[in-house]
């Protein structure tokens, strides 16, 4: 049986509502693309399509443990609005919303129709349908994901948690997770989102839309720390209007498959996107991280830093593209890719793409791949420390800096402790 | 505690050591003077237990053990210390996180529970005393950014933290200003006591002064060709390495 076999039985059975005519286009074109193959020019190191559930299901609300049982990180030491989704659907008792004016955060199902003019805006401006094929699966069968309003002027004194939980008994579904997330002119606001996976086996696509309006600054942390059993495509698609910052992080500490899209694109002048990522694979873990930054306006910057940690017989795959279109004049685009491989079986492709059709552009970058530093490692051993917590240590001390850039001082230590917690070493 | 019997070592085909033999009692302070690439380091890197050297035949005893046997990290925890030539620079890890990995790597070895926070802030404070290294350098990151002689003080400070039994200071004074050489060295009188030793590399007699050695020995292509107190030390500064060349008959 194919993943495409039952699908239009499934749409069939979802409920009707104004975003239903982008979901029937979204879902003729996801019927036209299918899932990629080996063939597909952006699929090329990463075979998904043998990866994936049989079938399409989506959440029907089976679950092992009643949500007042479950036990998550709900980064409790963390003050701020905590959003919690269990196979994609919004669980309100694990869920805190902390009140702040100005900014409205909930379940994107629950706050439609109160908000129907600004998502009807916003929903599907930001990703792509037409050719991306997860963003077209994401938009036809998505029902439930954050919502995160931001209104103008405001600064969010406290940040947003997306906490995403995966129930076991729903080991077949297929989750489809989506967040619109709206930051008007001049707002600011820091937003975290994590995927917990304690539930074995599982298969998610998620997608994320985030506007940044003229002058605001979103900064956005994606968290794949607990995900060993997990299949996932995670596409976050931004777009980064006039003098607006833009930061996206990523941090991946393990996942079966995964590939993370990250695209920004540059709609105003003077606009900042920095997308960083710090990515560790392990065993035969496969972790594909594509990033796109689409110049299209003049006087923009972006920076781009990617490390990795390739362990074990695992793959990594960097693919960074920057477009610099036409119009893009003094655009100014740095990239650096590294990793370091601790196996003699792990292996990554790097691929930097730089496509520029400006002329009075400032654009760099590098790539680097390389081993632990023979004399680093021979300076801890000296001082007693054993080879494999040496090696954890030199691993922390190249990972780390991605961190160290990220807001808030309680998420960097728990970030710390959680890298530290990964690499098995304590001090 | 250290005996070093006829060591030959070499790294591809270029051999560096040539046959050197030295012993070394508890309570002792002995220094190595010697020409440029004659293996002052490599000797040194050997007993610390660096992978690039083969040692082709000789052996060297440490506490009754051949420690050419066990890994680098090992042979610190037994009590070996290098105090390095060229420190690394290591940026993303604090002096202060290093040192407790490192500490607690020795006690776990003693069969001693990883020490307290509060005992271990206590100690370094105490301990950065000795080389009156200034706080803010435990918190950086490992020698990044250091200056030549900041990065040997560093190297004292971390010396005085893991209290090895056996010591060698590749170099210590190279780098060091005048004051911070007394400073370095009356902390190394400091550690000093009648159940460590260490082995001094120096190209000037000046650290003699301040620290001074029981035995001096004159190593030259490989091998120690003369060994004295610490008066050969003042007649090598004096005279140059060429009369120890025609007395080996180089
Ligand atoms: N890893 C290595 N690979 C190749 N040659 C080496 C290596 N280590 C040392 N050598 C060579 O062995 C010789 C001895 O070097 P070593 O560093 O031990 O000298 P040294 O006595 O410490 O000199 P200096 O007084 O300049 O510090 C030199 O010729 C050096 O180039
Ligand atoms: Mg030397």
């Amino acid at each position: 049986m194919a993943f495409t076999d039952n699908i239009d039985n499934t749409f069939a059975a979802l409920e009707k509502d104004v975003l239903t005519p982008e979901r029937e286009a979204a879902l003729a074109s996801f019927k036209a693309l299918g899932v990629p193959s080996g063939r597909h020019e952006e699929w090329k190191y990463t075979n998904i399509k043998t990866k994936l559930p049989e079938s399409l299901r989506l959440d029907d609300g089976r679950r092992t443990t009643d949500d007042s049982q479950r036990k998550f990180n709900s980064f409790k030491n963390i003050e701020g609005t905590k959003l919690v989704f269990v196979n994609g659907s919004y669980a309100p008792a694990l869920s805190a919303i902390a009140a702040q004016d100005g900014v409205v955060a909930g379940s994107l199902r629950a706050l439609r129709s109160q908000h129907a003019d600004l998502i009807a805006k916003h929903f599907n401006k930001a990703t792509d349908t037409t050719s991306e094929n997860f963003a077209a699966l994401n938009t036809a069968f998505a029902q439930d994901g954050a919502f995160i309003y931001i209104k103008r002027n405001v600064k969010a004194a406290q940040p947003v948690f997306i906490i995403h939980l995966y129930d076991a008994a729903a080991a077949d579904v297929f989750t489809q997770s989506r967040n619109l997330i709206i930051a008007e002119e001049g707002a600011e606001i820091n937003i975290v989102e994590d995927f917990q996976n304690a539930a074995g086996e599982k298969f998610y696509n998620h997608l994320a839309e985030i506007f940044v309006a003229a002058n605001a600054e979103v900064n956005y942390v994606t968290l794949q720390l607990d995900n060993k059993h997990t299949t996932s495509v995670n596409t976050i698609d931004a777009r980064v209007d006039q003098d607006a910052r833009y930061h996206i992080t990523t941090l991946t500490f393990e996942g079966k498959l995964v590939r993370n899209n990250v695209n920004a694109y540059m709609d105003g002048k003077g606009a900042l996107a920095t997308l960083n990522g710090l990515y560790l694979c392990t065993a035969n873990n496969h972790i594909d991280s594509h990033i796109l930054v689409d110049h299209r306006v003049p006087h923009c910057d972006s920076n781009q830093v990617y490390k990795g940690v390739l362990d074990g017989e695992s793959t990594g795959v960097f693919n960074g593209k920057i477009f610099v279109r036409k119009d893009a004049q003094k655009t100014n685009a740095f990239q650096s890719s590294k990793a370091i491989l601790l196996s003699d079986e792990a292996s990554v492709n790097s691929k930097p793409q730089l496509e520029i059709y400006a002329d009075d552009v400032k654009c760099s970058h590098g790539a680097a791949i390389g081993q632990i530093n023979k004399n680093e490692l021979f300076y801890l051993l000296a001082r007693g420390i054993d080879e494999a917590t040496a090696r954890g240590i030199l691993t922390y001390a190249y990972g780390s800096s991605i961190i160290a850039d990220l807001p808030l001082e309680a998420l960097r230590d728990h970030l710390y402790d959680r890298l530290k917690e990964r690499l098995n070493i304590t001090f | 505690m250290l005996h070093i019997k006829n060591l030959h070592a070499r790294v591809g085909d270029k051999e560096i050591l040539k046959g050197l033999t030295l012993d070394i009692n508890p309570g002792e302070v002995h220094a190595i003077m010697g020409p440029n690439g004659t293996g002052k380091s490599t000797l040194a890197s050997i007993i610390a237990g660096k992978a690039d050297y083969e040692v082709t035949a000789g052996e060297i005893i440490f506490h009754g053990k051949n420690i050419l046997e066990m890994s680098a990290d090992e042979r610190a925890r037994e009590g070996i210390f290098l105090a390095f030539q060229y420190p690394v620079e290591i940026p993303g890890v604090s002096t202060t996180n290093f040192m407790k990995a490192a500490l607690n790597a020795k006690r776990k070895h003693q069969g001693l529970e990883p020490i307290s926070a509060k005992d271990f802030l206590k100690l370094m404070n105490e301990k950065r005393q000795i080389v009156e290294l200034d706080k803010s350098y435990l918190s950086r990151s490992i020698n990044e950014g250091f200056s030549g002689g900041e990065k040997k003080r560093n190297e004292i400070f971390q010396m005085a933290m893991l209290e090895p039994l056996f010591s060698v200071m590749d170099e210590t004074d190279s780098g060091l200003d005048i004051d911070a050489l007394r400073i370095v060295a009356e902390g190394v009188n400091k550690l000093r006591d009648k159940d460590n030793a260490f082995l001094v590399i120096t190209h000037y007699q000046r650290l003699l002064n301040y620290i001074v050695p029981d035995f001096v020995h004159v190593m030259y292509d490989g091998r120690i060709v003369k060994t004295g107190d610490k008066n050969l030390a003042l007649r090598m500064e004096e005279k140059g390495y060429d009369w120890i060349k025609e007395e080996v008959g180089a």
